[in-house]
């Protein structure tokens, strides 16, 4: 960063501020305060903390849009994001159809292909059709996704889904579900179907598979984090991200500090900037910061014997 | 150097703010290379009488040097309370303010009531700066007792002021909401003396914002201790070469700031 220029700022600006203040005598400012503004403003270099650290985008999408999935990997590019963990949910408001999930994880198939090295592949699905979503499962998987991707069409707790967490017991592999948002507000966003998943959801169906690894979605996603960290306590099974548009200055604090540092996946939603920002400049150690960014997901791809070496 | 156009100390209500004092503002920015910033008091967004916030502020501000040396206070006031011309001229006089806030949301009156008209022109002669947040939290997750989700700006919504008073100096921070304008809005802002910061979330491709609005409309701002302090920077920073060039940035980083700052 270049050397403060403080004298001269000041004297546009910000300098008749202290000179008003101190009984509008003004104040030229010594070398000496030049000096001490210097010594106590580090430099930040913040391009290079990016590039320091090893990062797995837990949470990520590719889009039916002709700049998708290479705007993704642009964005990932920039930030040194090594893999993007990508899934494409069928539409809100959705039938849910297994032709709707099928063209969904074709086009995460076809972004796999195109970055072979950058991307891995999370398959999703609707438990209302067991059969097609059982050989959905066996297809995707054996093209080489891993885990499982679902949105708001069944709650996580419904006996719908028990043969397909059952499933990826097996498998050992991660269930990633988004959450409903607007939690604070008592009533869910109105475009939450009543299915959506809430952090009592998780709590239940953790507590039945205690086995089983589940990834609750997006803390920064529009859900209200204190409430979601607070009820997910108790819940060792239960990982979050903190992928999402809202980077609030507590969310990776406060995730960290009720659940506990492995507990935690950096993602980002397609929020970018907010997924790689909020975690630097969240009160961490290197370690807690390596965990997030890169160990901890990539511990549980590990179980699978699919983790990036 | 490194200024930062939109911070604040004080509390938010309905959620523990944590970095939010002078002093730990302070430690904040000298961790994340950040010379100065512009700071007001969040506590004026609630209290009934926002002057008592700018007071609080200042008196921060004056129990030590470092304090009033790093930061540029901005005045909280609500054209539609009692003395507010007074409150005006006091924060912007007697304690040396460089520029006020304002939050028709929050203090329940429309941008274009007379007064409000009246407190930004009244900014304009004075050439000192008039801020505008399109939101100060994601209404999703925030608390039953904060405003609906529908009360929040999008980029469009302060057209309007910024016709009516084309040489006034403005802020617009946390473009959190769309940013769509027709051509004839791109042009007023375009000619206008405006600012944008880099903190929100629909600064989600600067390179192409700043092909559209100009370069010298946008600068760093955090919205800390809200938002967290580096996804602003991070912004500026990840710009390509063919996006940005060093000259480019220097003035996101403080230049445009600078200017607009200075009177």
């Amino acid at each position: 960063m270049p050397a403060i220029d403080r004298r001269k700022f000041l004297s546009e600006s910000a300098f008749a501020v202290s000179a008003l203040m101190a009984g509008g005598q003004l104040i030229a400012c010594t070398a000496k305060d030049e000096r001490e503004a210097e010594r106590t403003t580090h430099a930040f270099d913040i391009m290079r903390e990016v590039m320091a650290y090893r990062k797995i985008d837990s949470h990520a999408h590719v889009y039916f849009t002709d700049d998708s999935p290479a705007i993704q990997i642009d964005f990932a590019d920039r930030l040194g994001i090594e893999k993007l963990v990508i899934s494409r949910p069928m539409e809100p408001g959705s039938k849910g159809t297994p032709d709707e999930f099928i063209a969904c994880n074709n086009l995460v198939l076809r972004a796999m292909k195109q970055y072979p090295d950058r991307i891995i592949g999370q398959p999703t699905l609707n438990p209302r059709y067991p059969k097609e979503s059982m050989e959905e499962i066996n297809r995707c998987i054996g093209e080489g996704m891993v885990g499982l991707k679902l949105y708001n069409h069944v709650k996580i707790s419904e006996p719908l889904f028990y043969p397909v967490i059952e499933k990826f017991i097996d498998l050992k592999m991660i269930i990633l579900m988004h959450v409903g948002i607007g939690k604070s507000r008592i009533t869910y966003d109105p475009t939450e179907p009543p299915n959506v998943s809430i952090p009592d959801d998780f709590v239940a169906v953790a507590k039945r598979y205690p086995e089983a690894m589940f990834q609750f979605a997006h803390l920064a996603g529009g859900e209200d984090w204190e409430d979601a960290c607070s009820a997910l306590k108790d819940s060792p099974n239960v990982f979050v991200d903190v992928a999402g548009s809202n980077n609030d200055a507590g969310i990776v604090d406060f995730a960290v500090k009720s659940l506990g540092v492995d507990r935690v996946f950096f993602g980002c939603d397609n929020s970018f900037y907010q997924g790689v920002g909020h975690v630097l400049a969240a009160d961490l150690t290197e370690e807690e910061r390596k965990k997030i960014f890169f160990e901890n997901y990539n511990k549980v791809l590990r179980k699978s014997g699919r983790h990036v070496s | 150097m490194l200024v930062d156009i939109n911070a604040y100390t004080g509390h938010w209500p309905f959620s523990r703010r944590k970095n939010n004092t002078c002093r730990s503002r302070l430690e904040r920015m000298n961790r994340f290379g950040v010379n100065l910033a512009v700071v007001s008091n969040l506590n004026g967004v609630f209290y009934k009488n926002p002057q008592s916030a700018n007071e609080e502020l200042w008196e921060e501000l004056k129990s030590e040097k470092g304090f009033r040396d790093r930061f540029i206070p901005f005045a909280v006031i609500n054209p539609l309370y009692g003395g507010w011309r007074n409150s005006f001229e006091e924060s912007t006089g007697k304690m040396g303010m460089k520029g006020i806030r304002l939050y028709p949301q929050y203090h329940g009156y429309d941008l274009m009531h007379p007064s409000c008209v009246e407190l930004v022109k009244r900014a304009r002669d004075k050439e000192i700066p008039v801020a505008l947040s399109l939101r100060m939290v994601d209404s999703r997750p925030s608390s039953w007792m904060d405003l609906s989700i529908g009360k929040e700006w999008a980029l469009k919504d302060v057209v309007p002021i910024i016709r009516e008073v084309p040489d006034g100096k403005f802020l617009i921070v946390n473009i959190a909401n769309s940013t769509q304008l027709s051509e004839d809005e791109i042009t007023l802002f375009k000619k206008a003396n405006l600012l944008m910061d880099t903190s929100g979330r629909n600064i989600f491709n600067l390179g192409e914002l700043l092909l559209t609005f100009g370069s010298d409309k946008f600068a760093f701002g955090t919205h800390a201790p809200i938002l967290d302090d580096l996804t602003g920077l991070l912004r500026i920073e990840a710009l390509l070469a063919t996006e940005a060039d060093e000259s480019t940035r220097e003035l996101l980083r403080s230049g445009n700031a600078r200017r607009m700052l200075a009177h």
